[in-house]
């Protein structure tokens, strides 16, 4: 399980976002921010080929270090 | 590009085999027959195919590869190398959602790809102008401006704000509005372009958006109405992201982008209504036969009981088309709980198992398969039943366990094999495929009479339900099957399986491999060794090593054949050693088994090796012991032993009908065996009598290959004329023979012989400029005649081109240099 945020141009409206229901969007700047957490790779290729599918533009894919206070530390 | 071209417009679908991608293509350029699909795919033979088509005329053509993203990383590879090869009359557009990795950099360095990029796809204002200009609308050059600047100029965009603009009774306040928003393009003119249609729109259009294509009555179905038909006509004439995909204009698909925004929007809206919608599609398809179809949307439902059950009786029609990559995906597309909890799914990944070549894999998912229909009564599905017992066969049949399988499958030609599940017939393509592979196993377990009547009506249910794939397989082995009825019988079926293949491109496809091994047999065996080559050559092309040892042991038994008529004994040898090994591959007996073990032990015998020889024969079974063929090998060895009286003993079972033969040229060559044991013995009319018997035995099928086999040229060419009822075939027969002399002992002669005295007059114009037709008519024969001259002069001189054979001729002193 991974947290990814993933930057794509313009506005979503209600229909594309409902293309996302496992990510919450963002709207920053002229860009909207889906962010969630994904199982696995499959899951992020699935999101990019919907981003792709829709026409939207992609700006960015990071993926989300958590805080080093809340994640378990392994030694 | 000037003047006249055709257009070949093809669309990649990832969902599709790849098959159907080049299937489609070779229809688009005019294939003489309607191209069939295969189950063994393979994509080089498509390319080459495609290209020998493409190149039979000259006319320009512009083929249109669309959605090329969509093709798979082999299809990918495979386009490229059919680029590469391309005629200069042709040339390939493709259309992609991205760079393809189609190594098109060498192409790019020859200058020969001139590629088109977003950038010079956008629309210029002025070309926005226009477009808008088409659907009636008029902008001021302010709001022309903002529009094309807000939509950078993307084609869908404006199609799609065309489409609001052309119903909107302000435009410019449109064009204002629209660009103040911030949503995305795509998004915000889909929402729009809806709203502004009437709700009966609105609604055909949401609710349809589950299809992959749609139709008139389809969308009635869905959207509970009905006009549909008109109502998409009128979406494609407005340019509506509708297009209709036939020219009849029946069925229609939906722009991808588009048809993905109205499911969003459909789901958004009415998720309830989803699966329904699904469950009516999954009806209509199934109902229609649109068996692929109905199973997606019966899947997308959540019906997963019937979607197994529907698949499940798919699984031959989808193979024997070639699609196992739809199989697998719809295999796939079953959650994991759902392949547990159907098991009747074994039965698909046994049919997947076995066409990759994992047999024991296929046997256990089988096992699986075979004890969930135990569960159920026999009357409740035979069409399961029937598709578990053919694919055992078909495992049986690749594997060469023969014989043993047949009890448990021996329902299969009973009527009730017939029918299955509520009454219903049986899918014909299933039924076809069981008698093919029911033939095909009795045939190599030597019940030929049996494998007779099933490969036949195998034949004819296949030519009814048009299935030419299976038509072909069933005559290609029933050639084999009916060598019992006359060699005639064989060789026609043979050539029609060989015919048949051609007409559908399938030349190289290995299921005439049995076809090509029974012409190249029965030729072998009239001592026509030249034909019969060229059908083996063929042959042992289309005959990949170690897939399928039943038709290989066929392959190495005629191969031998044709070594030992030349009396090329060690090469003989090797075949038949080969042949052998293929039994040792198989779990049961191959009906030629004795015949290589047989030939294998008396062509040891004849090479010197005799205690060899010997042990080949101690080491075999006693059953085997006893046929005609192990007979016929003791004697051979006894005479090599110079035993005749030994030879005589071990043949009188078999002249006496009591020792099982598999056909009666075990027969002919018992009595030559005999007579040559006379000689010795100095009985020179019994010797008489053995050679006539064995030639009226030989007269009907002109079985000419047992006198080279056993050499007996000597004593046939010391037959007095007058005494023999079959003068024409002694002649013949000596003819044969002096063409390939007995040589000493293990040595591989070259094959040389002396023309004929027309092949001379032939051979004295190959140094000319002359053609063959020029050569003809100064000969005052037929082109055909000057062809087989040719054909005998070359292999005569073992050349293969006239320039060759004028050397060798030379070298011979038959020409002046």
């Amino acid at each position: 399980m991974k947290l990814y945020s993933i930057r794509v141009k313009g506005h979503l409206g209600a229909m594309s976002l409902a293309a996302f229901p496992e990510m919450v969007s963002q709207q920053r700047g002229a860009d909207c921010v889906l962010t969630g957490v994904l199982p696995d790779h499959s899951a992020l290729f699935g999101i990019v080929t919907q981003i792709e599918a829709l026409g939207l533009e992609l700006v960015e894919i990071r993926l989300l270090v958590p805080n080093p206070d809340q994640s378990e530390r392994k030694g | 590009m000037q003047g006249a071209y055709r257009v070949a417009f093809i669309s990649a679908r990832s969902e599709e085999d790849e098959q159907g991608f080049w299937l489609v293509l070779l229809a688009a350029f005019g294939a003489s027959e309607t191209p069939v699909p295969v189950p063994t795919f393979n994509g080089a033979n498509a390319v080459d195919r495609a290209l020998t088509q493409l190149n039979q005329n000259n006319d320009p053509i512009v083929i249109v590869i669309d959605d090329a993203h969509e093709l798979t990383h082999d299809a990918l590879a495979h386009v490229a190398k059919f680029i590469a090869d391309l005629p200069a009359h042709a040339h390939v557009v493709l259309a992609s959602r991205h760079d393809l990795r189609l190594g098109a950099h060498q192409l790019r360095l020859a200058g020969e790809v001139a590629e088109i990029r977003a950038k010079n796809l956008e629309f210029t204002e002025s070309e926005t102008r226009e477009l808008l200009a088409r659907s009636g609308i008029t902008l001021s050059g302010e709001a022309l401006r903002t529009l094309q600047q807000r939509t950078e100029g993307w084609a869908a965009g404006l199609r799609l704000a065309a489409l609001s603009l052309a119903v909107d009774s302000d435009p410019e306040e449109f064009v204002a509005q629209f660009s103040g928003s911030n949503r995305v393009v795509a998004d915000y003119l889909m929402a729009e372009m809806l709203e502004r249609q009437p709700p009966h729109v609105q609604r055909l259009l949401l609710t349809t958006s589950i299809l992959g294509r749609v139709n008139g009555e389809l969308a009635d179905l869905l959207a509970d109405t009905t006009g549909s038909d008109s109502i998409l006509l009128e979406l494609e004439d407005a340019n509506a992201f509708v297009v209709s995909l036939d020219s009849e204009r029946t069925w229609f698909r939906y722009h991808h982008l588009f048809r993905e925004l109205l499911r969003l929007e459909l789901r958004r809206t009415t998720p309830d209504l989803v699966a329904e919608l699904h469950r009516r599609a999954a009806e209509w398809f199934t109902d229609r036969g649109y068996m692929v179809e109905g199973i997606r949307h019966t899947q997308a439902a959540g019906e997963w009981q019937s979607a197994a059950w529907l698949l499940a009786d798919q699984v031959f029609d989808l193979l024997m088309s070639g699609q196992h990559k739809t199989l697998q995906s719809l295999l796939e597309a079953f959650p994991r709980a759902a392949r547990i909890d159907h098991p009747e799914l074994a039965l698909v990944d046994a049919a997947l198992e076995s066409t990759q070549g994992r047999f024991e894999e296929a046997a256990q998912h089988l096992d699986i398969a075979e004890r969930e229909a135990e569960k159920q009564p026999a009357e409740e599905d035979c069409g399961y039943r029937v598709g578990i017992a053919t694919l055992r066969l078909c495992l049986a049949r690749l594997r060469g366990q023969l014989d043993s399988v047949i009890e448990q499958v021996n329902y299969l030609a009973s009527p009730a094999g017939a029918r299955r599940r509520s009454g219903t017939p049986l899918s014909g393509v299933l039924r076809a495929t069981a008698l093919m592979n029911l033939g095909v196993v009795e045939m190599w377990s030597g019940r030929l009479a049996d494998a007779d009547q099933h490969l036949r009506e195998g034949a004819e249910l296949s030519e009814k339900i048009e299935h030419p794939y299976l038509r072909v397989s069933c005559l290609s082995n029933l050639g084999f099957a009916s060598k019992v009825r006359s060699f005639a019988s064989a060789r026609e079926h043979s050539e029609r399986a060989v015919e048949l293949a051609h007409r559908y491109g399938w030349e190289n496809e290995t299921i005439i491999a049995p076809a090509l091994l029974t012409l190249a047999g029965t030729h072998i065996w009239a001592g026509d060794f030249i034909t019969g080559e060229k059908w083996l050559a063929r042959a042992v092309k289309l005959t990949p090593p170690n897939t399928n040892p039943p038709v290989e042991l066929l392959l190495h038994i005629v191969s031998g054949m044709f070594h030992a008529g030349r009396n090329r004994l060690s090469d003989a040898l090797v075949e038949f050693e080969q042949a052998q090994r293929m039994q040792s591959l198989m779990l049961g007996e191959h009906v030629l088994a004795s015949q290589a073990t047989g030939w294998a032990a008396a062509t040891k015998a004849r090479l010197g090796m005799l205690a060899d020889a010997r042990r080949v024969l101690a080491e075999a079974s006693p059953e085997r012991a006893a046929t005609g063929e192990l007979r016929n090998a003791a004697a051979a060895i006894a005479l090599e032993s110079a035993e005749p009286d030994e030879a005589l003993a071990q043949l009188r079972d078999v002249l006496d009908g009591r020792a099982p033969i598999i056909h009666d040229f075990t027969l002919v060559e018992a009595h030559l065996l005999a007579a040559q044991a006379y000689h010795m013995l100095k009985n020179e009319p019994e010797v008489r009598s053995s050679i006539e018997k064995a030639l009226a035995l030989a007269e009907l099928e002109r079985l000419i290959l047992p006198f080279a086999m056993t050499g007996s040229r000597e004593l046939l060419g010391k037959l007095p004329r007058h005494t023999t009822a079959h003068a024409a075939l002694v002649l013949e027969i000596l003819d044969m023979l002096e063409g390939w002399p007995r040589a000493g002992n293990g040595l591989s002669t070259p094959a040389t012989t002396e023309l004929s005295q027309t092949e001379l007059r032939v051979l004295r114009y190959l140094p000319t400029n002359l053609s063959r037709s020029d050569i003809a008519r100064e000969l005052y024969v037929s082109v055909n005649t000057v062809n087989t001259h040719f054909r005998n002069i070359y292999s005569k001189l073992g050349a293969g081109r006239r320039t060759e054979a004028v050397e060798r001729a030379r070298q011979l002193r038959l020409l002046a240099h």
